[in-house]
Parts: C-alpha cells; sequence; structure tokens
C-alpha cells in the first residue's frame, strides 16, 4: 500500500506546486521533481517487498505485482526523460505540471488495477488509469489530430468498459459475488457466467488493443504526441495484460478450454492484422502502433502457458518490452521535437549526421523484432515456450512465420538510416541531457534484461 | 409490491437498453449523442446490478456499491469526454465524426 | 429465474437491433436535413447557430459542478456507517474532502471559476 500512497502523495505535491507557484520556468522545476517523486516511489514501494491484503480483501500485494508495479513505474520514469524537448515549448507552458499529474494519477490507477482482489476494485483502477489518459492524449489541444486522438479514446474506451461491466453484471448474476477468491470457489461454467467472461474479454482485448478491438490505436497512437504515445503503448497495456492473464488464470481457472479457444484465436488475428498494417506505415508513429499490436498477439502466446511459467514469461515479456518500446519512441520524439518530421524516408541517411541515436533505434528495433543478441529475443523465446508447454506448437509456427515477417518491416527503417542515399537528411542536433540520460537508461536496460538471466528466474519464483 | 414484478423483467430493461446504446453508439454521427449512448449502456449495467443484488442476494450489498461507483465515475468521464468536444467543436467547427477525421490509412 | 429466458431474450434483443440496423441501412431513404444533425431531436426547435450563443463559461461552471455534484453520491454510505466507525470515519472523509477541496482550488487558480 505504501507504494501507492507515495504515488498520491507525488500527486498532492505537484498539486500544491502548480497552485502555489508561479514561476515563469516550471520545467526546470517540475520535471527534476516528477523524476525524484517517481524514483522515491519506486524505492519505497519495491525495496522490501509486502505481501497481504487489506480492506476486506480487494486490495491484495505480493512480490510478482510488486515487480510488475515497477516495470510499469519504470516505464513512466523513462517517459520522463524523454519529455523535456516537448514540454518546455512555449505552448505547454500553462500545462507543465498537468502531464505529470496525469501521468502519477493514470499510473495510481493502474497500481490499484494490478493489486486488486475484486473486480470492482480493478474497474476503479481501469478507469482511474484510463480518465487521465485520454486527457494526455489530447495534451497538444491546438493540434486536430491531438484532440481527435483524446475524443476517439475516450469514447472507445467508456465503451469498451461497458462492455466489461455488462459481463461482469452476468457474472453477477450466477455467481453472486464479484471477489476474486469467492468467485473462484463459486465458479460454475454455465451459459450466462461464459457469457459475462466473453464480455469481459472484449472489454479487455479493448484495452490490449487485440484485433478486431484495435480500431482506435493507429489514430490515438498517432495523434497523440509522442511521449504520451510512448506511455500508451507500453505502460498503460502492460497493466492491462497482467491484470487479464491473473484473471483468467485465478478467477476463470476452471473455464480455461472456453478461454483458451478465444485466446487462440484472437493471438491469430492480432499478429497476422498488426504485421501487415504494419507493412504499408510510413509514419514512423504509425508503424510503432501496428508493431505493438503485433506485440500484444505475441503476448498472448506466453498467456497460453500455464501457471507460473505463463505468467512469468508475460511479466519477462513486459519487462523487455518497456525498455525496447520507449527507446524506439524516444528516438522518435527525439527527432519529432528537433526537426518535426516524423516518416521513414525522412530517417534515410540518418546514420551520417546522427550516428548514436541511429545505433540506439537499431538495437530497439532489432529487440523489437527478437534477432539473438538483444533481450526481445529471449523474451519471445520465453513466450513461445510458455505456449509449447501446453502443446500449441502449431500455433508457435504461425507465430515464427509472423515475427519473419516483422522482420522485413522492422528491417525498413534501418536500411532507410544506414544504406539509402538521401540529399537533404535530417542535420545534426544534440539532445537535451535528460533524453541522453533516458536513452542510456533504455540501452542499459536492453541489455541487462538480455544478458542477466536473474531477471526471469525471479519472476519466475515469485509468480 | 416490488417482488409481483419478475427479475427477468429487470433484465430484460437492462439488456435492451444495452443494446440500444451499442446501435446508438455505432450508427449516430454526433459526438455528443455517442456520449449518451454510452451513458446509456452504463446505465443498463446499473439496473442490471441493482436488480440482482435486490433479488438474488439482498443480504450483501456488492450490487449497490459497484453501482455508486459507475455513477461517480460515469460523472467524471462524461465531463472530460464534454470538455474533449468543445475542444474538438473549437478546432474542426464540428462535432460530426464523419467530419472529425484528419488521420487515414 | 428462467436464465434461459433471459439469455433467448438477450439474443432476440440482439437481433432486433441488428436487423433493424441492416434493413434501414439498405431500405431507409437517406436524406439530409439540419435537425439530423442536432444533439436533441424533440421539443421546441432551435433558434439559429445553437452552439454560439453560448458563452464557453457555461460549460465550464457545468463541468465542474457535474464533478462536485456527483462525489457527494459517497456521502451517502458514509453517513450510513459514521456512527458505527466513529473517529475513522469521520477522519477519511476530511481526507475525501481535502482533495476535492484541492481540485477546486486547482480550478480558481487557473480561472476556470471566472466570469470571462
Amino acid at each position: 500500500m505504501r507504494h501507492e500512497l507515495m504515488l498520491a502523495v507525488s500527486v498532492v505535491v505537484l498539486l500544491v506546486v502548480e497552485i502555489f507557484s508561479s514561476a515563469k520556468h516550471k520545467t526546470n522545476v517540475v520535471l527534476p521533481l516528477s523524476i525524484a517523486l517517481m524514483g522515491l516511489s519506486m524505492l519505497v514501494g519495491g525495496m522490501y517487498p509486502e505481501a497481504g491484503t487489506l480492506f476486506g480483501g480487494i486490495y491484495r500485494t505480493d512480490a510478482l505485482r510488486t515487480a510488475v508495479k515497477l516495470v510499469l513505474d519504470a516505464g513512466a520514469l523513462l517517459v520522463f526523460f524523454q519529455v523535456y524537448g516537448w514540454i518546455r515549448r512555449p505552448e505547454n507552458s500553462d500545462k507543465v505540471s498537468e502531464f505529470f499529474i496525469l501521468v502519477f494519477s493514470t499510473l495510481i490507477g493502474m497500481h490499484y488495477m494490478v493489486s486488486a482482489g475484486d473486480f470492482m476494485m480493478m474497474y476503479l483502477g481501469l478507469e482511474l488509469a484510463s480518465i487521465p489518459l485520454s486527457a494526455l492524449a489530447a495534451f497538444d489541444r491546438y493540434k486536430r489530430v491531438s484532440a481527435e486522438a483524446g475524443i476517439k479514446y475516450i469514447l472507445s474506451s467508456a465503451m469498451s468498459t461497458a462492455f466489461l461491466l455488462f459481463g461482469l453484471s452476468f457474472i453477477y448474476i450466477t455467481a453472486g459475488t464479484l471477489h476474486f477468491d469467492a468467485l473462484q470457489a463459486a465458479f460454475r461454467p454455465d451459459v450466462l457466467t461464459i457469457l459475462g467472461l466473453v464480455f469481459f474479454m472484449a472489454g479487455m482485448a479493448f484495452k490490449i488493443s487485440l484485433v478486431p478491438f484495435h480500431l482506435w490505436t493507429a489514430d490515438v497512437y498517432e495523434g497523440a504526441p509522442v511521449a504520451v504515445t510512448a506511455y500508451f503503448s507500453v505502460v498503460s497495456k502492460g497493466a492491462a495484460v497482467f491484470v487479464l492473464t491473473w484473471v483468467l488464470y485465478h478467477v476463470f481457472g476452471a473455464a480455461v478450454e472456453q478461454w483458451r479457444i478465444i485466446l487462440v484465436t484472437l493471438a491469430v488475428m492480432t499478429m497476422t492484422v498488426g504485421n501487415l498494417f504494419a507493412l504499408r506505415q510510413q509514419n514512423m508513429k504509425r508503424f510503432l502502433a501496428f508493431s505493438s499490436i503485433a506485440q500484444a498477439g505475441f503476448i498472448l502466446l506466453g498467456m497460453l502457458g500455464q501457471g507460473a511459467l505463463g505468467m512469468a514469461s508475460v511479466v519477462f515479456y513486459l519487462l523487455v518490452y518497456v525498455f525496447t518500446n520507449i527507446a524506439a519512441f524516444s528516438v522518435v520524439a527525439a527527432i519529432s521535437n528537433a526537426t518535426g518530421k516524423e516518416n521513414i524516408d525522412d530517417y534515410r541517411g540518418l546514420y551520417a549526421t546522427n550516428p548514436r541515436l541511429t545505433l540506439v533505434l537499431m538495437v530497439a528495433l532489432f529487440s523489437l523484432a527478437g534477432i539473438p543478441p538483444v533481450a526481445g529475443f529471449f523474451g519471445k523465446l520465453f513466450l513461445f515456450n510458455a505456449a509449447a508447454s501446453q502443446g500449441y506448437y502449431w500455433l508457435i509456427f504461425v507465430a515464427v512465420v509472423n515475427a519473419t515477417i516483422s522482420l522485413y518491416y522492422y528491417l525498413r527503417p534501418v536500411r532507410a538510416m544506414f544504406i539509402d542515399k538521401n540529399e537533404h537528411p535530417i542535420a545534426f542536433f544534440k539532445s537535451d541531457a535528460y533524453m541522453r540520460m533516458g536513452l542510456l537508461l533504455c540501452m542499459a536496460g536492453i541489455f541487462a534484461t538480455g544478458f542477466i538471466s536473474w531477471f526471469f528466474e525471479y519472476l519466475f519464483a515469485v509468480s | 409490491m416490488l417482488h409481483t414484478i419478475p427479475l427477468h423483467y429487470f433484465l430484460i430493461v437492462g439488456t435492451l437498453m444495452f443494446f440500444i446504446g451499442v446501435a446508438g453508439f455505432i450508427i449516430r454521427r454526433n459526438l455528443i449523442t455517442i456520449l449518451m449512448s454510452v451513458e446509456l449502456m452504463l446505465n443498463a449495467v446499473n439496473i442490471n446490478f441493482l436488480a440482482v443484488n435486490r433479488y438474488l442476494y439482498p443480504h450483501h450489498l456488492e450490487g449497490h456499491f459497484f453501482t455508486l461507483f459507475i455513477v461517480a465515475i460515469a460523472a467524471a468521464e462524461a465531463s472530460i469526454a464534454i470538455a474533449l468536444i468543445i475542444n474538438i467543436y473549437r478546432r474542426f467547427s464540428t462535432i460530426d465524426v464523419d467530419q472529425v477525421s484528419d488521420m487515414k490509412y | 429465474m428462467g436464465i434461459e429466458a433471459v439469455v433467448l431474450l438477450f439474443v432476440v434483443g440482439l437481433f432486433l437491433v441488428g436487423s433493424a440496423v441492416i434493413f434501414a441501412h439498405f431500405f431507409a431513404p437517406k436524406s439530409e436535413n439540419h435537425s439530423k444533425f442536432e444533439a436533441y431531436e424533440c421539443g421546441i426547435p432551435v433558434r439559429d447557430g445553437a452552439w454560439m450563443q453560448f458563452n464557453v463559461g457555461y460549460y465550464m461552471y457545468a463541468l465542474i459542478y457535474l464533478v462536485f455534484d456527483v462525489e457527494i453520491v459517497f456521502l451517502f454510505p458514509w453517513a450510513e456507517v459514521m456512527h458505527d466507525m466513529g473517529t475513522s470515519a469521520f477522519v477519511e472523509v476530511v481526507i475525501f474532502f481535502a482533495v476535492l477541496g484541492l481540485g477546486l482550488a486547482y480550478a480558481w487558480k487557473k480561472n476556470a471559476l471566472k466570469w470571462q
């Protein structure tokens, strides 16, 4: 609980600073303060993982949940490092603190989601996470695309929540409770419960943007500011993935036959459609949006594995994905902040002018594609391993075919940066210190999770 | 008095309301009407929860509390959505969803 | 209690709405008229541009009112258990109101309460 309390205190501190300070250049105060508060929260919450339940069992925490929360916090921290160039612009000067307050609020929501012991708590966390996210998507409120992204996100998220709640009301009819443990004990796989389960999964699939519930994703990712897109694609997705996995394993464990069919169908569709659309994107943000849809399909493979193996592979992949995807988005943000260019064609010849940024983006894309030496490879390996433990060999074959297709489009920006000639490449520019620090942390994370086996072993031990 | 009305009457009303909301969400083109459709869906869920709680499990108040939270959060959601719609109107001078679409494949 | 009946009606409801949408899509005459794009299709006809007449300040007040008004629903269960729980319930509601007050202070600071 102290983890969430610390985050709540951070929100209050930032709000008080915003109300009572009249500093001209708020960025220089608020950004280091937010980074410090986030680091402090991670320290306070993660130092000695606590285990136990609170409020009559609707809040629960243990080592695994603490690990997931730390992964989410790390994602938010890395996003903070990349915002400096964007948040200090004059048009954002009246809403600097708000960005951080909203991010902290969504994190509290996700923490409650992860720690939920009851569907009501999960719903509250989900909404606390998604309502501020829609404000974040519309953060560049003078841009038409950003306004559009905000309204698309809030309406589709509200509808998906309604579906989720409708499913829960069916489950409530037969079981008479929404508490996870009581529900598991009272579980009867009759038609009404299965119907509720289907609605529940449809609602969650919206949040994780699985095909065919992905239609909002590309527009929201493209329209939102780059930092917010990075946050969307990694952190908000990660919390929903963990909760869905946990609920399926521990609450609907008796209906495993039914939800497996749904998961397999969603996995095949999500991987394939995400890949096919990613092939034809020109805008870097849109390209990464479809790539993240395809990645969600791979995560579903890990969910199919049962027990500790499945859970550990999913959480480990989230950990790798946080570093990898934020590294890619940070480079996109750096280039977009410096030049306003976001198309893959604009990246041609980038290696000649900005070699270090190019190398970071290359490592990130290799990791997303799952090329051996980097972390993404091990992440995918463990996901496939989890699916193999339940005998889904044909599904792994489909996934491998998809991973091969994805190589083509992940290597396209790499080819553009290294090989293609360009008369007017993006000129050399120097990123700010925060950005360089963030990229350094991302790189460290990608290599550390790839080469040190302790991470997976720890997650396997606690799940 | 209340118990002369069978439970499934409430559930039928709730289900119909929910799907009217879904239909409205899909076919209406005005952002405010779409928001109203979403509220209709949430209120349908509220009816389900309240009726089930009252009829089947009257000794626990779980459904009632869930409804209270849904109501409060729906209000927060609506206020953010309306703020965003005002912003949309300022940027696009319309709230017709067919015209609010700058991004295409 | 007839769960089968509920499921049946659920399917029928889906079918009714779905068939109405599909039927309308193919057979309904399509006409564009002004009142179609209004939020409310009933009541007194709207006199000229409904959007232009309102000061945005109205919306600002309405939104702030909406949020703070609905938070009051949490006071009903609180009032119900206040007597049994004693001081701790009181402290909790004070914290609740302090957070709400902070939100109000934020709105004040951002000049949302000023009539422009």
